[in-house]
């Protein structure tokens, strides 16, 4: 502990230090006097009694700065010294100061806003016990509920029970439904329904995640161990707050999910999310209600109804090499052992062929990290060379302002000052100044980053992503900050205190100093260039791909179309009873009626909102071949509402009735892929197998459409009449004429009208719909054509900066030239001539650069190459426009100075 | 009078060794100790006393309190602390050991 008491003394020191110099020079001054004394008794006169003491002492101003600098703090006086007078310098120089501490907060605060958003979808671990240990079984790259075999990323219950039990390599196992069902319930004792995330999730979630609850308990195995009667849930923190006022009597409370009450038994501590990130389920209940939540999905007996993510905790000193290879075996095992197990000679082949690969699940689940992942990177790669232009721009006003302080600097370093000590000061400053830049950019960032999120969401509820400024982010930033200052500041510093000393302090305005000669700041400038080149180029590109998706062809007209939400099996219907058909054929009748619609139906999808397929079976086709195709289930009026025009056959009408003959409508590429040559209609085919309740006919054929993505090749689709195939419905489109608010309204009263219980959600138009599934594109285009303008200021800035800088210093030249009879022309274009080689050399540079550099992003255009040669040119000349513009304001000055002022001066 | 300068790096022993034996000094008293039992032989350059003392108060060698001269005057008074002790017992057996060392190879030769 010897250095830690050492540590207190010089801190001790450090606190005390006027009281420590005073003692030291009262010591000192008594012992010279004592000596002194001594002298004269020994017979020396005072004065020389005086000088031999002195000799005998030594010089006692630098003894006494020793015994001062062994307490080791001098470092600290002198920062507190350099950071004194450097924020008095940048008070002296405003304009300055404001334009380096703008570009500073914007560079900064743009990083610390894109990083804080790139932490909050990808990097941060979940707030759950060692979350390294959690691992995934398969990719968790799907969701839903299917019945293929053999597949590894959806499994189902039975599967997940044997899988827990037989496994040697997890201490703790569990099953998350893998989608949220999104429930209107009802908080007992409340007449109006509310939006509720359910999550199911098996008994041992809690206890797997090692996560406690703030109150009550956790689900445990006794919640899910026989199916529908175990109504309970633990809600969220989130919830408890928003929908429960926190309160605290909440254990006694009880929920209403479609039919069933469910009693609160527990409330998530605050930081705990569930295991999607960017998805916070409201509330969590035993999968062993998963029938009888809305919308009523089942499966829980089922060997082959896979709607479950399966996550494992390893044990200790389980590899994951050793938990694949036993997983592996048991999956194979659990499939063959299954007495339901379809094994065709197919399937046995894809099943030797599938392996289950593990996924670390240290940072969780989510489909937002595979949807933002890259647009993020490119993000935060455009905001880093931002904010490198902003550090020439700082630098290059830095060397300005040293070379006016060369003089100052000349005569400290003249006067013995070390040149590590100027620089040292120098960096201070610049320390000073990025870290002013970086309180404003947090500042900034706190801002940006909810303006960021908002931009995520893609126009719904923002998503539920904590984005808040945190330790991790200030210390992100802190460490920006420095390299900034460091960046910045090193070059302008090492150049500041490399003088010719006698020269400068000869002339300061020597012929040296005249010449205007900096090369170092034109570097900057064309680096600037360069880099500015590249974000605009990449701006461009985006925006040109944005344009294009805007402009591709969807195959149904997306203008003027509603479309809203309508949770029926939340309010008690089944898809199968005939009263739920019949309300849905009332909504559209009577919504059809209303004045400004021309047409209304429902269907299972729109656009952009999942899919339900399945294998089909054509007669005449071998059955191993890829047959699996897309299906909608739509109203009679669906291809009117949206447009989507008949190429061939006829309508759905109201005469296809559950009990007439099942009809199919297909789209252009099934008819091409699966029924070439001749006319398909009047031909049959299976729903998923080949018994005669899935045997449809083909009535007529449609143009294809998008259905998931506007950048997806045509898919094979046919649309399938509700009346003949039930489905619990979700989209109802309504294609309407003049402004959208009123029809809105009376839609929405028309559907209430016939049951006030229907929750309505999601009320928005086809066309914002469509906009959604280009979230992430518009993000990119948006946010880099913003900083791309930036960069191109921020760069503008630093051309004036050095073209004024170095007209001022040539003034004198200038005066010379127009003294002996150069036209003020001709001096325009000298100046102007020198920033066109600056520009020009930038570009030279930037191109390759650019083209290099626009590979990594081809993945995000779309309609076009990364060389596009449109946008190369269109951006190389805004570029070159607005920096002749910015370097032409001092070239002008140049061309109108007076030549007896300039001489004058001299 | 010719006065020999001391070895480098044996100005702490000095010091901790006088103070040892005095118990408590001030600098000027630890100066002329170091004089006198010298024979005038060994000459501090006595101002250099100083920042030593305080490298001493910070490594705890040492502590100082302020109390009265014989001629009634204000003075830091030294002593010598625990650790200050150890440390006289290490730079002493240190410098035996290449003191030792040196006598060895002169008389060799």
């Amino acid at each position: 502990m010897d250095w830690l008491s050492e540590l207190v003394r010089r801190l001790w020191m450090l606190v005390r230090r006027r009281q420590f110099d005073a003692d030291l020079e009262e010591e000192v001054r008594l012992h010279l006097e004592l000596r002194e004394q001594e002298q004269i008794q020994a017979g020396l006169s005072p004065k020389e009694a005086r000088q031999a003491t002195s000799r005998r002492f030594g010089n006692a101003t630098l003894l006494k700065e020793k015994s001062h600098m062994a307490w080791g703090w001098e470092w600290w006086e002198s920062f507190l010294q350099d950071t004194a007078y450097g924020s008095r310098a940048m008070l002296r120089s405003p304009a300055l100061t404001i334009i380096a501490l703008l570009s500073l907060a914007l560079g900064i605060g743009a990083n610390t806003a894109i990083f804080g958003l790139l932490d909050a979808v990808m990097l941060r671990a979940l707030p759950v016990k060692d979350p390294a240990q959690l691992v995934l079984l398969g990719k968790g790259m799907s969701s839903g509920i299917t019945d293929d075999f053999a597949r590894t990323q959806l499994y189902s219950y039975p599967f997940y029970r044997q899988m827990q039990r037989e496994n040697q390599v997890f201490s703790d196992t569990t099953a998350i439904f893998s989608m949220t069902n999104g429930v209107h319930g009802f908080v007992e004792g409340r007449t109006e329904s509310e939006p509720m995330n359910v999550q199911l999730v098996s008994g041992t979630y809690f206890g797997t995640l090692g996560v406690s609850t703030m109150m009550g308990r956790t689900l445990n195995e006794s919640d899910d161990n026989s199916e529908g009667d175990h109504p309970v849930a633990v809600i969220s923190y989130a919830w408890w707050k928003r929908s429960l006022a926190r309160d605290p009597n909440v254990l006694n409370r009880t929920l209403k999910l479609g039919v069933t009450t469910y009693n609160i038994v527990g409330v998530a501590p605050p930081e705990f999310f569930g295991t999607k990130v960017g998805e916070a389920p409201d509330m969590w209940v035993p999968l062993s209600m998963v029938k009888e939540v809305p919308p009523n999905f089942g499966g829980y007996k089922d060997n082959f109804s896979e709607s479950l993510l399966i996550m494992g905790r390893l044990k200790p000193r389980v590899s994951i090499i050793e938990a694949t290879a036993n997983v592996n075996l048991l999956y194979r095992q659990i499939l063959l052992g299954f007495p339901d197990a379809k094994l065709s000679q197919e399937n046995l082949q894809k099943l030797d062929k599938t392996k289950v690969p593990l996924t670390p699940m240290a940072t969780g689940l989510s489909s937002l990290r595979r949807q933002f992942s890259e647009p993020l990177q490119i993000l935060m790669g455009v905001v880093a060379l931002v904010l490198l232009i902003a550090c020439a721009n700082i630098a290059n006003l830095l060397l300005a302002r040293s070379t006016a302080r060369a003089r100052e600097l000349a005569v400290r370093q003249a006067l013995g000052a070390r040149r590590t000590r100027i620089i040292r000061q120098l960096l201070t400053e610049s320390l000073v100044l990025a870290l002013a830049g970086g309180a404003l950019g947090i500042a900034l960032a706190s801002v940006a980053n909810r303006v960021l999120l908002r931009m995520v969401s893609g126009g719904l509820d923002p998503i539920p992503l904590d984005v808040s400024i945190d330790t991790r982010l200030l210390l992100f930033t802190v460490a920006v900050t420095i390299a900034t200052a460091l960046i910045f500041g090193t070059v302008p510093a090492f150049r500041a205190t490399r003088l010719q000393l006698t020269d400068t302090l000869k002339a300061g305005r020597g012929p040296q100093g005249a010449s205007g000669k900096n090369p170092l700041a034109k570097a900057l400038v064309i680096s600037q260039v360069a880099l500015s080149l590249v974000l605009m180029v990449g701006a461009g590109l985006f925006l040109r791909s944005l344009v294009n998706l805007n402009n591709v062809d969807t195959g149904f007209n997306k203008e003027n179309v509603l479309r809203l939400d309508i949770d029926s099996s939340s309010a008690g219907y089944k898809a199968d009873e005939p009263r739920a058909l019949a309300v849905d054929q009332q909504i559209e009748e009577r919504v059809n009626a209303l004045p400004n619609v021309k047409a209304a139906s429902f269907s299972a999808f729109t656009f952009h909102e999942g899919s339900w397929s399945s294998d089909i079976v054509v007669p005449g086709m071998k059955t191993d071949e890829n047959i699996n195709i897309i299906h909608n289930v739509v109203g009679v009026g669906y291809l009117d509402t949206m447009q989507i025009p008949l190429l061939a056959g006829r309508n759905f009408t109201a005469s296809d009735t559950s009990t007439s003959q099942h009809v199919a409508i297909i789209s252009a590429h099934t008819a091409k892929t699966f029924f070439p040559g001749g006319n398909p209609i009047g031909r049959h085919y299976g729903v998923g197998s080949n018994k005669p309740e899935d045997d449809v006919t083909i009535i007529g054929i449609v143009k294809d459409v998008k259905f998931d993505e506007l950048t997806e090749e045509p898919v094979a689709l046919d649309y399938l009449p509700y009346p003949q195939r039930p489905w619990g419905f979700g989209d109802f489109e309504v294609r309407y004429t003049g402004d959208f608010a009123p029809v809105a309204a009376a839609v929405q009263q028309t559907i209430h009208s016939i049951d006030r219980n229907l929750p309505i959600t999601q009320v928005t138009t086809l066309d914002a719909q469509v906009g959604r599934s280009i979230t992430n594109q518009r993000l990119v285009a948006q946010l880099s054509a913003f900083f791309g303008l930036l960069a191109v200021f921020l760069s503008c800035i630093g051309i004036y900066g050095v073209m004024s800088y170095v007209v001022t210093r040539r003034t004198n030249e200038i005066g010379i030239r127009m003294a002996l009879g150069a036209g003020r022309s001709k001096m325009l274009w000298m100046v102007v001539r020198e920033i066109l080689i600056l520009i020009s050399i930038g570009i030279v540079i930037g191109v390759p650069v650019t083209l290099a550099g626009d590979r990594l992003v081809s993945n995000m255009l779309f309609g076009l190459t990364p060389t596009d040669p449109v946008t190369l040119v269109g951006a190389t000349l805004l570029l070159l426009i607005v920096a002749a513009i910015a370097g032409y304001l001092p070239a002008r000055r140049a061309s109108l100075v007076d030549p007896m002022v300039a001489l004058r001066y001299e | 009078m010719h006065r020999d300068e001391i070895p480098p790096g044996t100005l702490y022993l000095l010091i901790l060794k006088t103070l040892a034996r005095a118990g408590e000094m001030h600098g000027y008293e630890i100066a002329n100790s170091i004089q006198r039992i010298s024979d005038d032989v060994l000459q501090v350059e006595e101002g250099s006393l100083y920042p030593a003392l305080q490298r001493m108060l910070i490594k705890g060698w040492v502590k100082a309190k302020w109390g009265t001269t014989a001629g009634n005057r204000r003075a830091r008074y030294y002593q010598l602390t625990a650790s200050g002790r150890k440390q006289l017992e290490m730079e002493l057996s240190q410098f035996e050991r290449v003191i030792g060392a040196i006598t060895r190879v002169i008389q060799t030769a």
